[in-house]
């Protein structure tokens, strides 16, 4: 790769307004590092500290997903505790707000899952959000859900969203057998 | 055990439980990796203690300038525990410190205090960087 690649890189990046983006292996340490820098470029920014709350908590809970759910994992499945995971995530201003999107490979059979969970939040108000939210935090956990989180990551993020949560499933273009799952929320 | 003490890390927070002294405190950021392996310790320790107490003036203090969704969980199993013991007893007090930008701890220490009614729930603002 020549240096010019790297210098048009940076340049379309700073035209779209982009604050943050990494594609790689996601694990807590990596979570740990870019949340020192994402707060910083957030204080460096003319925005309310609601605001930067808001888009802090989503990026934790989309780069978390990646740690624990991402098909493509460098440690044994089996694990809970240092995982390495594969996806990406951007955080850039587009004209309707701050907008986060993540992606990471999925199973096919993870689709249906995602899906159910995702679909209902497009159609909730912020009070029906916040109302699902206090019911899943009371909720006992359950074992059999494949959630290693509470269940509460995407009402978390739908409740900082401006607007309903976008996700989308997409073949990978590197790998025609893996599925992309892509989430988007503006803050 | 009479002193429970962790220190803090980037993405977990400082705990400082001298039971002897019933003094209970959680302060700092809370996203760790496993939410359970880091509070069920904690939990496990908080009712041993408290099925020791009777009768006792607890004070908790939390400070926790941001939590995630897991560890969210855990502390509502926390203040659960914390709860029970209350009903049963011991006079438990809760600080809740939140930075008045904090809509969402905001919100959670009211549902706090509305599940767990047994506590002496009393939230402060305080500028928590």
């Amino acid at each position: 790769m020549s240096l010019d690649v790297l210098s048009d890189f940076k340049a379309s990046a700073q035209e779209a307004n982009v604050l943050f983006y990494y594609s790689g292996y996601f694990s807590q340490n990596v979570i740990a590092a870019m949340a020192e820098t994402i707060r910083s470029r957030l204080a460096g920014s003319d925005i309310s500290n609601t605001q930067r709350k808001k888009i802090f908590s989503s990026f934790v809970e989309m780069s978390q997903n990646i740690v624990h759910y991402s098909a493509d994992s460098l440690t044994p499945s089996e694990i809970t505790d240092g995982e390495i995971r594969r996806g990406s995530l951007c955080i850039h201003l587009s004209e309707d707000g701050y907008t986060l999107l993540s992606t990471n490979p999925i199973k096919h059979s993870d689709i249906e899952r995602l899906r159910e969970r995702l679909l209902p939040l497009r159609d909730m108000t912020l009070t029906d959000i916040k109302q699902a939210y206090r019911a899943a935090l009371r909720q006992e956990q359950n074992p059999d859900t494949n959630s290693k989180g509470a269940g509460l990551g995407f009402l978390t993020i739908a409740r900082d969203a401006s607007a309903p949560l976008d996700f989308y499933f997409t073949p990978a273009p590197d790998d025609p057998t893996s599925i992309l799952f892509c989430v988007k929320a503006i803050i | 055990m009479n002193h429970l003490r962790i220190p803090a890390s980037p993405t977990t927070p400082e705990v400082e439980f001298d039971f002897s002294a019933h003094s209970l405190a959680i302060k700092g950021e809370s996203y760790p990796e496993n939410a359970s392996a880091f509070y069920q310790p904690i939990i496990d320790a908080t009712r041993a203690y408290l099925a020791e107490c009777g009768g006792s003036a607890i004070t908790v203090n939390i400070s926790l300038g941001y939590f995630n969704s897991s560890s969210t969980k855990l502390l509502f199993s926390f203040f659960e525990a914390l709860n029970n013991s209350a009903a049963d007893g011991n006079h438990i007090t809760l600080n809740w410190f939140y930075d008045e930008d904090d809509e969402t701890i905001l919100e959670f220490g009211e549902d706090i205090q509305e599940d767990f009614k047994s506590l002496d729930f009393r939230s402060q603002i305080i500028e928590l960087g």
